[in-house]
């Protein structure tokens, strides 16, 4: 502007004529012009400024800011994870859009799906998030996610009767009593044998109560010896009345129902199996010859599957064995994914709609004369369509890879517990260093500055991009 | 990007095409399951608000569907009947649309202001402007809250008004980052208004006022509906200026409210549910009144 | 090389009315240069689709090269077709436009390199093939899409109007490189065109069609002397033929024409032989065609066509003039020598002798004999 208007001032001979000359037309720009100049561009500069002095903007710096931007270990952790986001979500949600757009192509009710997958856009980024925590949620009787996966791991891994929770760090070994002992692959085995007509019973403890109630457990009834039968019963053995009696089947005490036995001869082989009745009785009949052993298989303390901790602080990559430092870097959480995953939720609807576009603008002869020309439809899909549309995959792409520069929303209400200090991003830094806390200026402008320069690339394409049009 | 634009007509006649396309079949069934997929966190959240609060946590939300009976519309008496206390859902409803509306309200003026001036004025150095707009556009939010802050308390030392922790501190904050897409949009709309027009109009003795709401504005009222869509959206959604600059205001807008619920006050799932709907339920009937507009203002602002 | 052969081919798009095309019969022999010619929307396009495998048939057969191809998706073909939009590959230069095809059926790179090469000479292009189809001319264009076709060395060539983008001069030109080209190559080719005259000048074989039906098939002699109908004997030919609606005095010794008028300035005189037919024939009315280039100024002393018309318009076309003139508010148009000293407002006789005057039935439009 400044050298139009010297070019003015020659021409017309005064500042002053060049303006009335375009008093109405300059009115009309006077309010954008205001409010940006006060609130965007002023602010932005002051930003660098800040940037070089301390907490409370009354000391100058220089870089030390920056240096501390640069050690620090959440600071890094913020880099690390904006990382993570600009390598994964701008591809993936640029794949999404280009499948989404295509396949709307070939069905009836492409204007109902499309709708269905851009309405995400217009919910807050705040109420997504909410949402999706809450789709992701570590019980299975909260999150639809963990839920789906557990049904589909029950039927390869069925929970026991009696589970046994590994994750909180029990073992079969607790529930061990005193005629009995832990093996390997949380299998409990007898300590004494049998032969045929004799008797072994077993006491367990540590049985939760509410597992027996849910069971229907009843009294625990020592059976009779049979001849040619190995019998017993498996029991809970406490007594509330003689709590140190672990030995003997008490009044009061219930037996365990739904125990999977297996019967082992001397040489360690299973010759037999049975499941123990609501009293806790077991019969193996028809025992042949030798002493026996028997055993309460792993599968009744399987614990099945208790839910990904998706919002967690797990790593996907080992980092355990390392430094503040380097796990800042290279750690790469799982919450981190969860995170990604509702992002693509929310942009995938806008990536098909450019794209689709774009696809709608496509001359369709060019698609019809690589067919003719020989082209299958894969071929057609790979050699012709995505170049041609590279144009507008590229917009696409460069505009999330802007979004998710600055992404913010999604973080701060995603994370809990642990991930809330494995997953922020610059822009949550920014406003954590910045605003928690009352305003500090720092370190935060820092951050700022450099997120700004990280988006300026993208600045200069999109002048770039609209120059030429 | 002008061809994109142009080809938001997406009813355009494809001759043959579906013909071509021999995976009908498997495309159905790969979209319904994407379909469903997309579905499931809103019926989730809705089943949600809808559940009593006590079977949270006992059993999955789907179980409601089976047991349509046991939904209840209580979650949404309660909080509605706490009526506008501050703090509550009503309140930052309230507080959502004092904001939103005089937000999206400037911001589509100023715009419709600035795009006719650097369209149809005929001061030298627009097209640098323009620029300099487009190059705002991706400027990030975070980059200016400190200043601004400071700014405002300093409105408030020299004149003691600071906006700071206040409903049009917020707004004045959205205005300004609304408008570099809001001016970017009228200005590439308005140079499609053909100058013939306008000339006729002076030379029919109007002058640059009417000339304005006579024959630009209701010219470019496509492009005003999708801005203002958009700006409507975004504000609404918005988290992170409300978060800084109301401070300790004690009326906040619904994504703080949210926010407070989720993290201040620890997960009252009943109330995170039915306030989420209710935050929804207003950009979505926007949606679906105006969802041609919003797909061009989509199409259109590809940049921010 | 091969024939092309289709049988009772008919398309019905759904939601249409009427279908675009139906039950055409064609036989195109082994290197025969054959035009689709017809009116916008009469269903040209739609038949050559239908032949390159983009569109579905509705009913009929379509056999290229003795083979059914009804079910063949395009790349089974062998066809090649020239799109009116040319449908370069804009993001390939145009060597590689040109050996797209090639390469997908994986033919050796030393193959590919020298048919491009040979049809780069051919086509002039030499000198582009490094370029993008955005840095050529309409022209270039043109000459890349024929050009890619070439380089396939198809059985068929298919061609959709492919000159109509590019300007009446370059026009001109390329048809006669396309000729030409047919010539050299003695492929078939399935030319789409609504312009009568680039049918005339280039094929061995017309096909007319209106409404999605064939009205003629035959050499542009045929067409131009023998029309089967109304339709063909003003669709060919430029300006069109003259149509004069006559009643048939049957009463009087020598059956003539007069116009529908009772002080008719029109009248045709007949031989004695055309006499007795129409003496025969049922109905009192009767349309005459006379083409502008069969009309004279002046009375003819022998059977024919006369009519006293009024001139309107003028044409100046250097050599000769296209008069326009109205005789009992008919307008007909006739091509003079431009040294006639015809003015406007003149009252003239038009004259043109038996032998060219066609007959035509007034409600089935065919031509009497
Ligand atoms: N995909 C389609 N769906 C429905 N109707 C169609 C379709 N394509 C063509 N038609 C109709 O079929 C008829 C024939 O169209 P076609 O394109 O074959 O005409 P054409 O002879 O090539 O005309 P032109 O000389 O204008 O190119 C037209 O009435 C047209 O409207
Ligand atoms: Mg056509």
């Amino acid at each position: 502007m400044s050298a139009s208007a010297i070019n003015a001032n020659r021409r017309v001979g005064g500042h002053r004529s060049w303006i009335r000359q375009h008093a109405v037309s300059l009115a009309f720009l006077a309010p954008a012009a205001i409010w940006l100049l006060f609130i965007v561009v002023y602010p932005t500069i002051d930003t660098v400024r800040l940037s070089l002095f301390n907490e409370s903007a009354t000391r100058f710096l220089g870089l030390t800011n920056y240096k501390t931007v640069f050690s620090t270990d959440t600071i890094l952790t913020a880099f690390r994870n904006n990382v993570i986001w600009v390598l994964i979500f701008p591809f993936f949600v640029t794949t999404f859009g280009l499948i989404f757009a295509v396949l709307t192509e070939r069905i009836r009710w492409a204007t109902a799906f499309k709708t269905l997958i851009v309405m995400p856009i217009v919910f807050s980024t705040t109420a997504s998030a909410l949402v999706w925590a809450t789709m992701l949620d570590n019980s299975p009787q909260i999150g639809a996610v963990n839920a789906a996966v557990l049904t589909v791991s029950d039927w390869f891994n069925p929970p026991g009767a009696y589970p046994v929770s590994t994750t909180a760090g029990q073992t079969v070994a607790d529930l061990v009593g005193s005629n009995s002992r832990a093996e390997k692959n949380s299998r409990i085995v007898s300590i004494s044998s049998a032969r045929a007509g004799g008797m072994i019973n077993i006491g367990l403890e540590d049985v939760s109560p509410t597992t027996l109630t849910l069971l229907k457990a009843q009294d625990a009834v020592k059976p009779q010896p049979m001849s040619g039968a190995i019998t017993g019963v498996v029991w809970r053995a406490f007594s509330p009345s003689d709590p140190t009696n672990k030995t003997d089947i008490l009044p009061g005490e219930l037996g365990l129902p739904l125990i999977r036995l297996s019967l082992v001869n001397s040489q360690g082989s299973t010759v037999a199996t049975t499941t123990t009745t609501t009293s806790g009785q077991y019969k193996f009949s028809n025992v042949g010859a030798g002493s026996f052993f028997v055993e309460l298989v792993s599968s009744n303390f399987s614990s099945g599957f208790t839910g990904i901790s998706w919002l967690g602080g797990s790593s996907l990559t080992p980092v355990s064995g390392l430094g503040q430092t380097a796990q800042a870097l290279l750690s790469v959480p799982l919450a981190d994914m969860a995170m990604i995953i509702t992002y693509l939720w929310i942009w995938a609807g806008f990536a098909m709609v450019l794209i689709g576009a774009g696809l709608a603008s496509l001359n369709r002869e060019v698609l019809e004369a690589a067919r003719i020309d020989g082209a299958k439809e894969w071929q057609v899909f790979r050699r012709v369509t995505v170049p041609m549309l590279a144009p507008v995959l590229a917009v696409v792409f460069v505009t999330m890879i802007i979004n998710v520069l600055k992404v913010f929303d999604i973080v701060l209400n995603m994370a809990s517990g642990s991930s809330v200090n494995a997953t922020p991003t610059l822009a949550v830094e920014i406003y954590n260093d910045g605003f928690t806390g009352g305003v500090h200026s720092g370190v935060s402008s820092a951050i700022a500055v450099i997120l700004f320069l990280l988006v300026l690339p993208a600045m200069i394409m999109n002048l770039k991009r609209i120059k030429g049009v | 990007m002008a061809n994109i634009v142009q080809s938001t007509d997406l009813t355009k006649r494809r001759r043959g095409l579906s013909r071509r396309l021999p995976t009908r079949g498997p495309s159905n069934i790969i979209l319904g399951i994407i379909a469903i997929v997309w579905l499931v966190p809103t019926v989730s959240l809705l089943v949600i608000s809808l559940r009593p609060e006590a079977d949270f946590g006992v059993s999955g939300w789907w179980k409601a569907l089976l047991a349509p009976s046991s939904l209840t519309f209580s979650n949404y008496r309660v909080l509605f009947d706490q009526g506008f206390v501050a703090g509550g859902l009503l309140d930052s409803l309230m507080t959502s649309i004092e904001i939103t509306v005089p937000a999206t309200l400037l911001v589509v003026l100023f715009a419709c202001f600035a795009g006719h001036s650097l369209v149809f004025g005929r001061w030298r150095g627009r097209d640098v402007v323009f620029l300099i707009v487009v190059g705002l556009m991706v400027v990030p939010v975070q980059v200016a809250l400190i200043p601004v802050v400071q700014f405002y308390h300093e409105l408030g030392n020299l004149f003691g008004l600071n906006p700071y922790g206040t409903i049009p501190g917020v707004i004045i904050f959205h205005v300004a980052f609304g408008l570099p897409f809001g001016i970017f949009l009228m200005r590439n709309f308005m140079s499609g208004i053909p100058k013939d027009l306008l000339e006729a109009a002076r030379m029919e003795g109007a002058g640059e006022w009417k000339v304005f709401y006579r024959i630009v504005l209701p010219l470019a009222l496509p492009a005003l509906a999708s801005l203002a869509i958009f700006q409507f959206i975004w504000v609404w959604n918005d988290l992170l200026v409300a978060l800084v600059f109301l401070g300790g205001n004690a009326h906040t807008p619904l994504t703080v409210f949210l926010y407070d619920q989720n993290h201040e006050l620890q997960a009252n799932y009943w109330i995170i549910s039915t306030g989420a709907i209710v935050s929804v339920i207003v950009p979505l009937i926007v949606f679906f009144s105006f969802q041609r507009y919003f797909v061009r203002g989509v199409l259109a602002g590809a940049v921010k | 090389m091969a024939s092309v052969v289709l049988r009772n081919l008919t398309k019905q798009y759904s939601g249409n009315n009427a279908p675009s095309l139906d039950m055409l019969n064609l036989e195109i022999a082994d290197g025969e240069f054959v035009c689709l010619v017809g009116p916008s929307g009469c269903g040209k396009t739609t038949a050559l689709r239908m032949i390159a495998g983009l569109e579905d048939v509705t009913s009929g057969e379509i056999e290229i090269g003795g083979r059914i191809v009804n079910d063949l998706p395009s790349r089974d073909r062998d066809i090649a077709l020239v799109f009116q939009s040319y449908a370069l590959y804009p993001h390939l230069t145009v060597a590689d436009n040109m050996s797209f095809g090639l390469k997908l059926r994986k033919v050796p790179k030393a193959e590919i390199e020298q048919a491009v090469q040979s049809a780069a000479k051919i086509l002039d292009l030499v000198d582009l093939l490094k370029r993008k189809p955005a840095q050529l001319s309409g022209g270039q264009r043109q000459r890349v899409a024929l050009g890619r076709a070439l380089v396939r060395d198809p059985a068929v060539f298919l061609m959709d109007e492919p000159l109509s983008n590019l300007d009446a001069k370059l026009r001109v030109q390329t048809r006669a490189e396309i000729a030409q080209l047919h010539h050299r190559l003695q492929a078939t080719m399935l030319y789409v065109t609504h312009d009568q005259v680039e049918a005339m000048t280039m094929a061995d074989r017309i096909a007319v069609i209106n409404l999605g039906v064939l009205e003629q098939y035959g050499t542009p002699r045929d067409l131009y002397n023998f029309p089967n109908n109304q339709f063909v004997a003003g669709f060919i030919g430029s300006p069109s033929m003259n149509f004069v609606s006559m009643r048939i005095n049957r009463d009087v010794e020598r059956v003539h024409l007069t116009g529908m008028s009772a002080d008719s300035n029109i009248k045709v005189t007949l031989t004695d032989e055309q006499s007795d037919i129409l003496r025969k024939s049922d109905g009192s009315d009767i349309v005459v065609g006379v083409r502008p280039e069969h009309l004279i100024e002046g009375s003819i002393d022998h059977a024919g066509f006369s009519a006293v018309a009024k001139v309107e318009v003028i044409e100046f076309l250097g050599n000769d003039e296209h008069i326009h003139a109205t005789s009992d508010e008919t307008d007909l148009v006739a091509i003079l020598n431009a040294h006639s000293s015809v003015a406007r407002g003149d009252s003239i006789t038009l004259s043109a002798p038996l032998d060219t005057v066609h007959f035509f039935d007034p409600t089935s439009g065919l031509r009497l004999s």
